[in-house]
């Protein structure tokens, strides 16, 4: 059968009309036919975009029976999705339709008519030309589980799975200490503009236990994965134990918080010959327990030396919420003694939530000296300084409570190779899109919240756990569908050498090698049709669908013929 | 009354976009309410953002295309919420959609009344740095891409003169002068304030010169300046002088003392400044102005030790209060107080404030309708940092993005999603 092609020009009010001659590309078109053996329907319309250009366009796909469909119109950016819309309430496939923006690129930027008309009659004619290759692609539709696996079960952690529970998903928690809780349940208190102390950390540990929806595995770790948004198969089990939990679910959810860098990456600081250096995390657990900070030797201090930003040049980020617990801290050794002297070495205060520099001002009005620093050396509990002047001066105190920078929590690196999720430079895990979205990863379907995704305090954390439900609430309806990309990579079995050279390049770890057959694989429903891989193959296996070799060659071949 | 599924989302930024984009996706009906004629918010106003430098409109547009031709999101731009009644699950909504005098669905955008009106003003949009038209859209790229015409300076619809050049120009009979404002009722479950914010009025501070010394910019003018959308198309140019800048002082933490806060992103967006300045004009002298530096994502700091030193000289002093600026001849002399206590100074023909970031200055009269309390700074409050970080202390009111107080659009993003984590549980809860 002849493929019958309709090929409709935009009038597009005076913008495409005026300045383009479209009677003579309607002139010019037919000429097509003999020379590539099609049926050509060539009209020119005011306003395709209108209600009445897609009823009219809708009208001459069914009743002359086309093909294809060729638009001579303007950006796809503005109407490819209106006219794919008019597509389908059609039996034209949407893949064998085309837009050429003659509006762009030809009215708008070409003054002298005569070019802007042949060169939309170029643009026009290669797509016809590249229509012709195009071939029919159908939607597939997958069923999904909504359920939701979530590693951590620290703040970030039992957040999002409340979140999912009162939306009543099942969720499957997975925590490899003893405890739930994290970081936030061993602190002395929290923020003032956190009300309430650690208690409402224990809380929630309870609200978490208590939940029918939520499923607590503790002392267990993530041991396998494989699969992609919506069906993911999990292998959960404690190490040693030979018992392992097969679970599926619809998406994971990385909350593994964070460590404590090891302070010994300050340079300038030795602290071999005595006990009284500590860490903040030292402090809060003393704090915790004894309600009291006290000298390793015995009694209370009578002066502290409170060291900010510990690792933070070495490790090339600030770790956002050092400053504020440090005052917090502060807070607790001027509760304990009001006389103690207390004083915090910072290198710039970095107190970004608009509560904070208040908390600041009222521990300075407590008598907490703020001393801003270029250099700083520790020796033993000896603070020398080089201060803003430039002027050096040491400082003898009882005590010293460094804050040292988080840090990827250990096991980061094996669970992003587990998941297929990139490292950024820091360490931390990478996200999609830094700014617009934030909790998602290249792995569909895969989320990473709290400290496990960069430093922050208990609130950012819980607002990060929020997000990913959020987002898993609104994708994964039980019940719905997906529909995963169309336009994807294939390989060609009888090409592929097997060099694995496209495994390397697909971030989204959407290809695999298929030891049986010795050749890679491309699972479509994880492609998400980026197109990287294509040239990356060697010997020409894989394509890229509605992209392929063909259907640019042949466009390019009759532009230039 | 009904308990309602539907969402009202007040503010059509990066935050109302993101939360609208997901509630539609799950089904839920959202109205998103905008009072100006065009969606994006602020971070649109940016040539590029940080940290990494990428192209606000590349990284915008696709959300504001999606928005517009998403079924399940109504757009209501030009208009005002005027009543909220009911209560949580079945709120009762009121809202003005102020005459367009263009049709939404006749206009294509061409842009060919803009040039046979006869009246011009200043256009608040770019900070007043470039003139607009009566009928005009704020800026090249403005979606949706349909003009709109300002009532208080058509001659027509003032009565001063019959005029209709606008009306005459449109191929597409587009142009309705006899548009009127209109009323719209709405059932909601849930409301989401994502209005924004502000920034802090240089003018109250006169020492520093902003409104009498032509060489000292706001943040948001500066962007403009920058963008190549913008009144001079991007090119570096001094307001009073076709010049560019030669000495260049960027002011941290203007206002902070005064607001009482850190507004957290004004340390990258000032080191972005220097950044884009030094790109455009290499030759040009830049001094950045600090007292303490807050980059707190995993990858900020980065990009501030890229800049620092390469681009610009970082100069610290104690506080930003003692800070002067004065006319000095045909330029401006900068005072400040160094590290060491002395008094220093440095010439310059460019000084640009990076302004804190405060509550958005209609906000009262919001706060009154939507029958919330805003913070001692003045923005919205969530109910508990730790129990539940984007509720209002009202049930089935949400709130994100800079709203809620000064942060950057990751945060702002990661609000908006948590908005939709919760209004999804709430939903649910009241409507079973
Ligand atoms: C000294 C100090 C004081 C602080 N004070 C405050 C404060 O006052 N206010 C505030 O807001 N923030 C404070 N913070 C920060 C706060 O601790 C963190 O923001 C918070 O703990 C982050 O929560 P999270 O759930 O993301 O991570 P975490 O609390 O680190 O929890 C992560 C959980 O995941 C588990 N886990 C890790 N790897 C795996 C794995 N592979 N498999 C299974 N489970 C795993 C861990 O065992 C842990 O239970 C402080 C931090 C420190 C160091
Ligand atoms: C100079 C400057 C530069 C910046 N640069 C960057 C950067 O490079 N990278 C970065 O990450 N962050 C940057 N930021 C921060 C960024 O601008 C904000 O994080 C972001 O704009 C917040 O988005 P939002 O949606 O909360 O608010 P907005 O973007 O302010 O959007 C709020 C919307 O609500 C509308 N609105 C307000 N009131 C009402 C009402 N009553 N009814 C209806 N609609 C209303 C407004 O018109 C606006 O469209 C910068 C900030 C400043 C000040
Ligand atoms: S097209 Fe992109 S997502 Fe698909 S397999 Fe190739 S590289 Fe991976
Ligand atoms: S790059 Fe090509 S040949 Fe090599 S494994 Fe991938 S598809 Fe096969
Ligand atoms: S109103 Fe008419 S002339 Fe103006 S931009 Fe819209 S279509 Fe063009
Ligand atoms: S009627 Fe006249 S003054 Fe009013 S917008 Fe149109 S052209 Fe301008």
């Amino acid at each position: 059968m002849k493929a019958k092609v309709g090929v409709y020009v935009c009038e597009c009010g005076p913008n495409i009309s005026e300045k383009v001659d479209i009677d003579k590309i309607l002139e010019t078109l037919p000429g097509l036919e003999e020379y590539r053996e099609i049926e050509l329907v060539v009209k020119r319309f005011g306003l395709l975009c209108s209600g009445d250009g897609k009823t009219f366009l809708e009208d001459e796909i069914n009743n002359n029976g086309l093909t294809h469909l060729v638009l001579g119109a303007c950006s796809p950016r503005d109407h490819d999705k209106t006219f794919i819309g008019v597509c389908k309430k059609t039996s034209l496939n949407p893949f064998l339709y085309k837009i050429i923006n003659i509006r762009e690129h030809c009215a708008w930027i070409i003054s002298d008519k005569d070019k802007a008309t042949e060169k939309a009659i170029t643009y026009i004619r290669a797509g016809i030309n590249r229509v012709l290759f195009q071939s029919a692609l159908l939607e597939k539709k997958l069923d999904i589980n909504p359920d939701v696996l979530i590693i951590g079960g620290g703040i970030a952690g039992m957040e999002a799975a409340l979140s999912l529970a009162a939306r009543d998903r099942t969720v499957y928690l997975v925590e490899k200490d003893d405890h739930l809780g994290g970081k936030a349940v061993l602190l002395g208190g929290l923020l003032p503009r956190q009300g309430g102390g650690p208690a409402k950390i224990r809380e929630k540990i309870e609200s978490v236990l208590g939940n029918d929806m939520i499923k607590v595995y503790l002392e267990s770790e993530l041991e396998g994965v494989i699969g992609f948004l919506g069906n993911f198969e999990v292998i959960v089990g404690s190490p040693g134990d030979e018992e392992k939990k097969d679970l599926k679910v619809g998406a994971i959810i990385v909350a593994t918080g964070s460590g404590l860098a090891d302070p010994a990456i300050l340079e300038g600081l030795d602290y071999s010959k005595t006990d009284e250096v500590i860490t903040s995390m030292d402090a809060e657990r003393m704090f915790s327990k004894e309600g009291k900070i006290s000298l390793k030797s015995g009694g209370d201090p009578k002066s502290v030396a409170l060291i900010h930003c510990v690792g933070r040049e070495e490790k090339g980020y600030c770790s956002r919420i050092c400053c504020n617990y440090m005052i917090k801290i502060a807070g607790y050794l001027k509760d304990q003694s009001a006389d103690m002297k207390v004083t915090e070495f910072h290198r710039g205060l970095c107190l970004p939530d608009k509560a904070d520099q208040g908390f600041q001002k009222e521990a300075e009005g407590r008598g907490v000296e703020f001393k801003r620093v270029r250099e700083l050396t520790i020796t033993g509990t000896n603070v020398r300084y080089e201060g803003m002047d430039g002027k050096s001066e040491g400082l003898k105190f009882d005590m010293v409570i460094l804050a040292p920078a988080l840090e990827p929590s250990e096991g980061t690196e094996g669970m992003a190779d587990l998941l297929g999720v990139p490292l950024s430079e820091s360490g931390y895990y990478q996200e999609i899109h830094q700014t617009t979205n934030p909790v998602a990863t290249s792995i569909e379907g895969v989320f990473v919240v709290g400290a496990a995704h960069s430093p922050k305090g208990i609130t950012d954390s819980m607002l990060f756990a929020q997000a990913s439900a959020g987002k898993i609430l609104s994708q994964l309806i039980p019940g719905g569908k997906i529909t995963p990309e169309i336009k994807v990579s294939e390989i060609l079995e009888a090409y592929c050498t097997g060099c694995g050279n496209c495994l390397d390049v697909c971030v989204y770890g959407a290809i695999y090698y298929d030891e049986g057959r010795g050749i890679s694989v491309v699972n479509e429903a994880v492609c998400r049709g980026c197109g990287n891989c294509f040239g990356s193959c060697p010997s020409g296996a894989l394509r890229t669908k509605h992209f392929t070799n063909t259907q640019l060659y042949e466009e390019m071949r009759e532009a230039i013929r | 009354m009904s308990h309602s599924e539907n969402v009202l989302i007040i503010g059509a930024g990066l935050a109302g976009m993101t939360a609208g984009l997901e509630l539609a996706h799950a089904g839920k009906k959202v109205h998103l309410v905008e009072r100006l004629p065009l969606i994006g918010g602020k971070v649109i106003k940016d040539e590029e953002s940080f940290p990494n430098l990428e192209c606000s409109t590349c990284m915008v547009a696709p959300v504001q295309q999606d928005v517009l031709q998403n079924p399940n999101i109504v757009t209501m731009t030009y208009s005002s919420v005027e009543k909220i009644e009911g209560e949580a699950g079945a709120f009762h909504v009121t809202i003005k959609k102020n005459a367009r005098y263009v049709s939404m669905t006749d206009c294509i955008g061409c842009g060919m009344c803009y040039e046979p009106c006869p009246v011009s003003q200043k256009n608040e949009w770019e900070e007043n740095l470039g003139d607009v038209k009566a009928i005009y859209v704020p800026c090249a790229g403005a979606l949706p891409n349909v003009p709109v015409i300002d009532a208080q300076i058509c001659l027509k619809l003032t009565g001063k003169e019959e005029c209709s050049a606008c009306a005459d120009s449109c191929m597409f009979g587009a142009i309705k002068l006899d548009d009127t404002d209109e009323m719209v009722e709405i059932d909601v479950g849930a409301i989401v304030i994502a209005t924004g914010a502000g920034n802090y009025d240089a003018s109250k501070l006169p020492q520093l010169g902003y409104g009498k010394l032509p060489g000292v910019y706001t943040p948001f003018e500066f962007e403009r300046l920058f963008a190549s959308n913008g009144p001079t198309l991007g090119e570096l140019t001094l307001r009073d002088s076709e010049k560019n800048p030669e000495k260049v002082v960027i002011l941290h933490c203007v206002g902070r003392e005064e607001v009482g806060y850190c507004s957290s992103v004004c340390c990258m967006y000032s080191m972005k400044f220097a950044h884009f300045i030094k790109k455009k004009l290499p030759d040009a002298k830049i001094f950045n102005i600090y007292s303490d530096v807050c980059v707190v994502d995993k990858n900020y700091q980065k990009f501030f030790k890229k800049v620092e030193g390469a681009d610009t000289k970082m100069l610290f002093s104690p506080t930003i209060d003692g800070v002067k600026v004065s006319g000095n001849g045909s330029g401006m002399k900068v005072s400040y107080r160094g590290g060491d206590g002395a008094d220093e100074s440095l010439d310059a023909d460019m000084v640009i404030l990076a302004t804190a970031v405060v509550p958005d200055p209609e906000v009262g009269t919001l706060a009154e309708m939507v029958g919330l309390e805003l913070d001692r700074h003045g923005f919205f409050a969530v109910k508990d940092d730790v129990a539940g970080s984007v509720e209002t202390t009202r049930e089935g009111l949400f709130v994100a993005g800079t709203a809620e107080g000064p942060k950057d659009v990751q945060t702002a993003v990661i609000q908006a999603e948590a908005v939709v984590g919760r209004v999804m549980s709430y939903l649910g809860k009241v409507t079973g």
